[in-house]
C-alpha cells in the first residue's frame, strides 16, 4: 500500500537528515526525490559548519548542532563525515573590512557565541600560509567543516538501513490536500498517501508549496566552487573574507575546496542547466590567491556549480505550514543549511512526530513575509 | 529524464568476493569490494560512488574507472549497464594551476545589487 | 574577444581534415591540441592503412599526418599545440590553456575532435608496473623510440591489438602471446596472419587471470573461459612476461562535449557515450559539432571523412559555401564513408555469425581461431591461382579470406592480374589468363601483408617464395634459416635469394627465399639461422 507516516519530498542533506531522525523513533517515512541522493545543494556547498556571521534567526540551531550533534555524527552514522572543528577565520585586509567584521562579531557575542576579532600577526600564527596583507581577522574556535556529500549520502545510508523507503527518479509535482489536510503527494505517476509532509526540495519546494496556496518568496542564484588536487595539510580553519572574495577549507584528503563568485550569480536564474560560466572559475582563484599567494602551482581539477535557494530575507523557512495541517516546510537554506542540517533534521523530526519543538522556530515561520508597509 | 530507482534493501547479507580487493579506481585507490559494498549500502549511480568513495574523483576524474565503476554498479543492482548513468563531466577538461586560471586576462568589476 | 569562424579542437585526422575543408571554403580557423605534436593517432601509426585510394589506401599513418599538416599550413590554419581546451561554454566560447595563461576564444562553429581513451581491465596484479594499454605502448615505441618491454604480452585480439603486437614484434621486442576472452579473433585476419606466421600463438576463448610479480610484472597466468564467460577450472596457464598490453577497445573522450550541455547517450555500438547528433556531425547545441572516433569508435579513414563532412557544415552554417555545393560535397563523403563501414568487420554486422563471404566463399574458422589460414583451406579462395596456373610460372597468391573494405592490390599490378571492383569489400581475383612478371608491386602494396609470389619453376626440386618482409635486420641475399608456415610452425631449410626494397614501397621489402618444391604453398615466413 502506498500509505505513509510521513513522506519527505527531497532527497538532499535536510531531507536525509530528517528521515534519518524519524526512523530512530520507528515512523514509516517515505523520501521521494527527483533525481540522485543529496544532487542539488548538499553536495556542491563549501561544506562550511559555521555559527558565526549567521543571522540570528538561525543562531539556535547552529550552536546546537555544533555543541550537540556534529561532534558525534560519525559515530553515530556510522560512517566518516569529516568533520573538524578547526575553527572559522574571516579574513580582512582593509579598515572597513575590520568594521564590517566587528559588527559581526557583536552580533555573535550577543547570541553567547565565543566569537572574537584577531590581530594579522595571531591570524598568521594559526594559518601560516596567509598573505602580509591580511590585517586581521574574526576567530570563531568552535566553527569547523565538513563533507557535505559524505554527511548526506551517510544520513542516507543509516535511514534506508533503519527501514526508510527512498525512490529516486521520481519527482513530487504537487500536494494532496484533502478536506484541508495534507493527504499525500503526487508525482509524474503515482500518488502516496500521508498526513505528513515536508517539503525540503531546495528551490523546488516553492512549486509544490504552491500546489497547496503557499508561495515562498526565494530565488534561484547559481554559485560556482572548484577542487584541487591533494596537498600536504597546511590549515584546519574554514576561511572566509569579509569582502566576499572567498570561501573554502582544506578537506581530510588534502585537496581545498573554495567558492567565490564572480558578481553576476544573480543574473543566471532563468537556467535549468547546473552550468559553470567561462569565467567565474578564474574569478574565485584571483580571488584565493589575493589571500594565498603560495597556491599558485596547485592543480584545479574540477569546476562545478549549483543553485543556491536563496529565500528574500536570506534565512530559511522551517516548520509548519499551519494553514495546511499536516504539511511542513525546510527549504530556502540560502547557500548555509549544510552547518545546521544536523539540527534542523533532528527538530523537524521531533515536530513531525511529536509536534514538540527541541528548538525555537518562530523566526523562521513560513508566514513571515510581510509586505514592507 | 533520471530512471526511477526504488532503494530497496537486499534481503541477503553482503558477501564478498576473491576478487573484492581489486584497486578499481586507480587514482584514489578504491577497490572493487568497496564499491560492491557501497551499492549494497544504497549507492546506485555512479555519482552517488563517487561522492561517496571518492571513486571516480582523483586527478584523472573517471577517465580510467567510470566504465568500470558502471559495470560494477550493473552487475550489483542486477540491471543493464545501458541503465546506469554516466558520471557528469565538468571542466577543467585537464588539472589547470590556480595561477595559469587565474590569467585569463578578464578582470570584471562585481555588479553591486 | 577573439574570435574565429571555427575552433577545431584536436588536431588528429578527424580535426585537420575539418579544419582544410572549412579554411577551402574562406573560413578563419584555429585548430587546439594539447599534444605537443599535431596528428593524433596519426603519427603512432606506422603501418599501412587499408581502404581505397580516396581513403589514402596503402599510406603509412604517420605519412598521412604530415601531408594534412602541410595542406592545414598552406591554407592558413592556425594549429596550436600545447593547448589545452579546458572547456566549452554557452555561445560556442572556449577556454584553452597554455603553459601561463588561459585564453577566452569564441567562433561561429566549433568542432570537438578528441578522439578517444583506452578501455581498461582490471584483474589481480593490474597495478604492477608494466601493465600498460596497447595505445601507450605504441606510443612509447613509434613516437618515443622506447621499448615498452622484452616480452609482452598482449591482451585483446582487435586490429588494435594486432597491429601493436605486430610493431611490438618490430621494435625488437618478443610477443609472447595474444589472449582474447572470445572464441574468435576480433581483428582482421590478415593481421592476425602477419604475427601467427612468426610463431605467435593465440589463446582465443581466455582471459588473463593474474598479472605476478613484486615490484613489477614477472609473469602472468591466463585461464580458459566458458560460453559464460567464467574460467574453466584447471585451465590455467603460466606464461613468463615482463609487460603486459591491454587492448580491450577504446572509448570516446567526450567529457568536452558532455559539460558543454549537449545531449548525450551511451552507445555500446559507438564505444561509449558520445553526444546525439545529426549525420553532418552536428549535436543538440546549434553549431557545435562532433567528428572522429569521439562521435563514435571507427578509425583513422573514416575520421578524416567525418571532418571533412563536419568542416562542410560549418561552412555553409556561416554562408561560405552554398547550400547545393554543400549536398554535393556531403553525398561524395558519405558515399566514401560508407565504403568503409562494409564487410565483415563493420558495425552494422556485428554480432552476426560469421560463416561465409560475401560471394559465398567458406570463412577459415582456423583463421578465427587461430590466426592463421588451414593449409587444406587456402585454394579455395579467388585470390589463390589453382595448381595448372602455378605449375606454368611465378604467379602472384593472394590469402585475403575476409570481406574488408581494401583495394590497393588491384592498382598495384600494372598488367591488371589482381581484381577488386568497385565493391571494395570484394576478396580479390587474380585473373588466369594474365602472365605475372614478378614485379612484386603487389606483395609490397598490400596493407595486410597478404599477398605472396610464388615459383614453383625453379631448378631442382626447389620452388621460390617471395613474401613481405618488415622487420629489422633486414636479411642478406644468402642468408639461410629456416621457413615457417601460416602458424609459425618449422617446415623446413630456406635460403634467401633476393631482397628487394624500393622507394616505391615504402619500407616494405620482398624477400625472396628458396625452399623445397612442396613447401611454396606452405612457407610464409623467414627467419634466420
Amino acid at each position: 500500500m502506498n500509505t505513509y507516516d510521513v513522506i519527505i519530498a527531497g532527497g538532499g542533506v535536510i531531507g536525509c537528515a530528517t528521515a534519518y531522525y524519524l526512523s530512530k523513533s520507528g515512523v514509516k517515512v517515505l523520501l521521494l526525490e527527483r533525481d540522485e541522493i543529496g544532487v542539488g545543494g548538499s553536495s556542491r556547498n563549501g561544506g562550511g559548519v559555521r555559527q558565526s556571521a549567521r543571522d540570528l534567526r538561525e543562531m539556535p540551531l547552529a550552536m546546537y548542532a555544533v555543541q550537540n550533534l556534529w561532534p558525534t555524527l560519525s559515530d553515530e552514522l556510522g560512517a566518516d563525515v569529516e568533520y573538524c572543528q578547526g575553527g572559522n577565520l574571516r579574513l580582512a585586509k582593509t579598515p572597513e573590512h575590520i568594521a564590517f567584521l566587528e559588527k559581526m562579531v557583536a552580533a555573535g557575542k550577543s547570541a553567547g557565541l565565543k566569537l572574537e576579532m584577531i590581530s594579522g600577526d595571531e591570524v598568521r600564527r594559526l594559518c601560516p600560509y596567509l598573505s602580509d596583507l591580511v590585517i586581521g581577522a574574526s576567530y570563531c574556535p568552535t566553527d569547523g567543516h565538513g563533507n557535505p556529500m559524505r554527511t548526506t549520502l551517510a544520513f542516507y545510508r543509516k535511514a534506508r538501513e533503519l527501514g526508510v523507503l527512498f525512490i529516486t527518479g521520481e519527482e513530487v509535482t504537487s500536494l494532496k490536500v484533502k478536506n484541508g489536510k495534507i493527504a499525500g503527494v503526487c508525482t509524474r505517476t503515482e500518488t502516496y498517501y500521508a498526513d505528513r509532509v515536508l517539503v525540503a526540495s531546495g528551490y523546488g519546494s516553492r512549486a509544490i508549496a504552491a500546489s497547496a496556496g503557499i508561495d515562498l518568496p526565494m530565488t534561484k542564484v547559481l554559485l560556482e566552487a572548484l577542487v584541487t588536487e591533494a596537498q600536504p595539510k597546511m590549515f584546519e580553519q574554514m576561511l572566509g573574507t569579509a569582502a566576499a572574495d572567498f570561501y573554502g577549507h582544506q578537506t581530510s584528503h588534502g585537496s581545498f575546496i573554495f567558492g567565490g563568485s564572480s558578481g553576476y550569480e544573480n543574473h543566471e536564474y532563468e537556467k535549468t542547466r547546473r552550468e559553470t560560466k567561462s569565467f567565474t572559475a578564474s574569478s574565485i582563484c584571483r580571488g584565493i590567491l589575493g589571500y594565498f599567494p603560495g597556491l599558485s602551482s596547485v592543480n584545479v581539477i574540477r569546476t562545478w556549480a549549483g543553485f543556491v535557494d536563496e529565500m528574500c530575507d536570506h534565512v530559511p523557512v522551517i516548520g509548519k505550514a499551519d494553514e495546511v495541517p499536516g504539511l511542513y516546510l525546510a527549504c530556502g537554506f540560502s547557500g548555509h543549511g549544510y552547518g545546521i542540517s544536523p539540527a534542523v533534521g533532528k527538530t523537524l523530526a521531533a515536530l513531525i512526530e511529536k509536534d514538540e519543538y527541541l528548538l525555537p522556530l518562530d523566526a523562521l515561520r513560513y508566514d513571515r513575509f510581510v509586505p514592507r508597509i | 529524464m533520471t530512471k526511477k530507482i526504488i532503494r530497496s534493501k537486499s534481503p541477503n547479507t553482503f558477501t564478498e568476493l576473491p576478487d573484492d580487493w581489486i584497486i578499481i579506481c586507480r587514482c584514489e585507490e578504491i577497490t572493487k569490494g568497496e564499491i560492491r559494498r557501497a551499492v549494497y549500502e544504497g549507492m546506485s549511480t555512479p555519482n552517488e560512488i563517487k561522492r561517496y568513495l571518492r571513486a571516480g574523483m582523483g586527478l584523472c576524474q573517471g577517465q580510467t574507472c567510470s566504465h568500470l565503476i558502471r559495470f560494477i554498479v550493473a552487475r550489483e543492482l542486477g540491471i543493464p549497464a545501458l541503465e546506469v548513468p554516466a558520471p557528469t563531466s565538468r571542466a577543467p577538461a585537464r588539472p589547470v594551476e590556480m595561477g595559469v586560471l587565474a590569467n585569463d586576462g578578464l578582470k570584471l568589476q562585481a555588479v553591486v545589487n | 574577444m577573439e574570435r574565429y569562424d571555427l575552433i577545431v579542437i584536436g588536431a588528429g585526422p578527424a580535426g585537420l581534415s575539418a579544419a582544410i575543408e572549412a579554411a577551402s571554403a574562406g573560413m578563419s580557423v584555429v585548430v587546439y591540441d594539447e599534444n605537443s605534436r599535431p596528428g593524433g593517432q596519426l603519427f603512432k601509426q606506422i603501418h599501412k592503412f587499408f581502404g581505397s585510394r580516396e581513403h589514402k589506401a596503402k599510406e603509412r599513418g604517420f605519412r598521412i599526418g604530415e601531408k594534412l599538416l602541410a595542406e592545414a599550413n598552406d591554407l592558413g590554419v592556425k594549429v596550436m599545440l600545447s593547448s589545452t581546451v579546458l572547456g566549452v561554454y554557452e555561445n560556442r566560447e572556449i577556454t584553452v590553456m597554455t603553459a601561463s595563461q588561459v585564453n577566452h576564444v569564441k567562433a561561429s562553429s566549433i568542432i570537438i575532435a578528441t578522439g578517444a581513451s583506452e578501455n581498461m581491465l582490471p584483474f589481480k596484479g593490474w597495478t604492477l608496473p608494466g601493465v600498460i594499454g596497447a595505445g601507450a605502448a605504441q606510443t612509447m615505441m613509434n613516437l618515443h623510440g622506447v621499448r615498452p618491454g622484452k616480452r609482452v604480452l598482449m591482451i585483446g585480439s582487435g586490429n588494435v591489438g594486432l597491429v601493436v603486437g605486430y610493431q611490438i614484434m618490430q621494435a625488437g621486442c618478443t610477443l609472447a602471446a595474444v589472449v582474447d576472452a572470445s572464441p574468435t579473433i576480433g581483428g582482421y585476419g590478415v593481421h592476425a596472419a602477419k604475427i601467427a606466421r612468426t610463431g605467435l600463438p593465440f589463446y582465443t576463448s581466455h582471459t588473463i587471470k593474474e598479472a605476478h610479480g613484486s615490484d613489477r610484472v614477472e609473469a602472468a597466468t591466463i585461464v580458459e573461459v566458458d560460453k559464460s564467460w567464467n574460467p574453466v577450472p584447471g585451465s590455467e596457464k603460466r606464461i613468463e612476461i615482463d609487460t603486459i598490453c591491454i587492448a580491450v577497445g577504446l572509448k570516446p573522450m567526450s567529457q568536452l562535449a558532455a559539460m558543454a550541455g549537449c545531449v548525450m547517450e551511451e552507445n555500446p555500438l559507438k564505444g561509449g557515450v558520445v553526444p546525439v547528433c545529426d549525420e553532418f556531425g552536428e549535436t543538440s547545441l546549434a553549431g557545435v559539432f562532433v567528428a572522429g572516433d569521439v562521435a563514435g569508435i571507427e578509425e583513422a579513414s573514416s575520421a578524416m571523412i567525418q571532418g571533412k563532412i563536419a568542416g562542410a557544415a560549418s561552412a555553409l552554417r556561416m554562408g561560405c559555401i552554398s547550400e547545393d555545393i554543400f549536398k554535393s560535397k556531403c553525398t561524395e563523403y558519405r558515399r566514401s564513408l560508407e565504403q568503409l563501414r562494409e564487410g565483415m568487420f563493420a558495425h552494422k554486422n556485428r554480432g552476426k555469425p560469421k560463416e561465409s563471404t560475401d560471394e559465398g566463399f567458406k570463412l577459415s574458422q582456423s583463421l578465427l581461431q587461430r590466426g592463421f589460414v588451414a593449409d587444406v583451406e587456402i585454394s579455395h579462395y579467388p585470390g589463390v591461382p589453382p595448381a595448372e596456373k602455378r605449375a606454368r610460372g611465378i604467379v602472384p597468391v593472394i590469402e585475403c579470406t575476409q570481406n574488408i573494405p581494401c583495394d590497393p592490390c588491384q592498382d598495384a599490378c600494372r598488367k591488371g592480374c589482381i581484381k577488386v571492383g568497385t565493391t571494395i569489400t570484394k576478396l580479390p581475383e587474380i585473373d588466369a589468363a594474365v602472365e605475372c612478371t614478378g614485379c612484386g608491386m603487389c606483395v609490397v602494396s598490400c596493407p595486410g601483408q597478404a599477398i605472396f609470389l610464388i615459383n614453383e619453376c625453379v631448378e631442382g626440386d626447389f620452388a621460390n617464395v617471395s613474401i613481405p618482409y618488415e622487420f629489422h635486420p633486414l636479411p642478406n641475399k644468402g642468408d639461410k634459416g629456416i621457413a615457417l608456415s601460416r602458424s609459425g610452425e618449422y617446415l623446413g631449410e630456406a635460403e634467401v635469394i633476393s631482397v628487394v626494397t624500393s622507394r616505391a614501397s615504402d619500407e616494405t621489402s620482398m624477400l625472396t627465399m628458396r625452399v623445397c618444391g612442396e613447401l611454396s604453398m606452405k612457407a610464409r615466413f623467414f627467419r634466420a639461422n
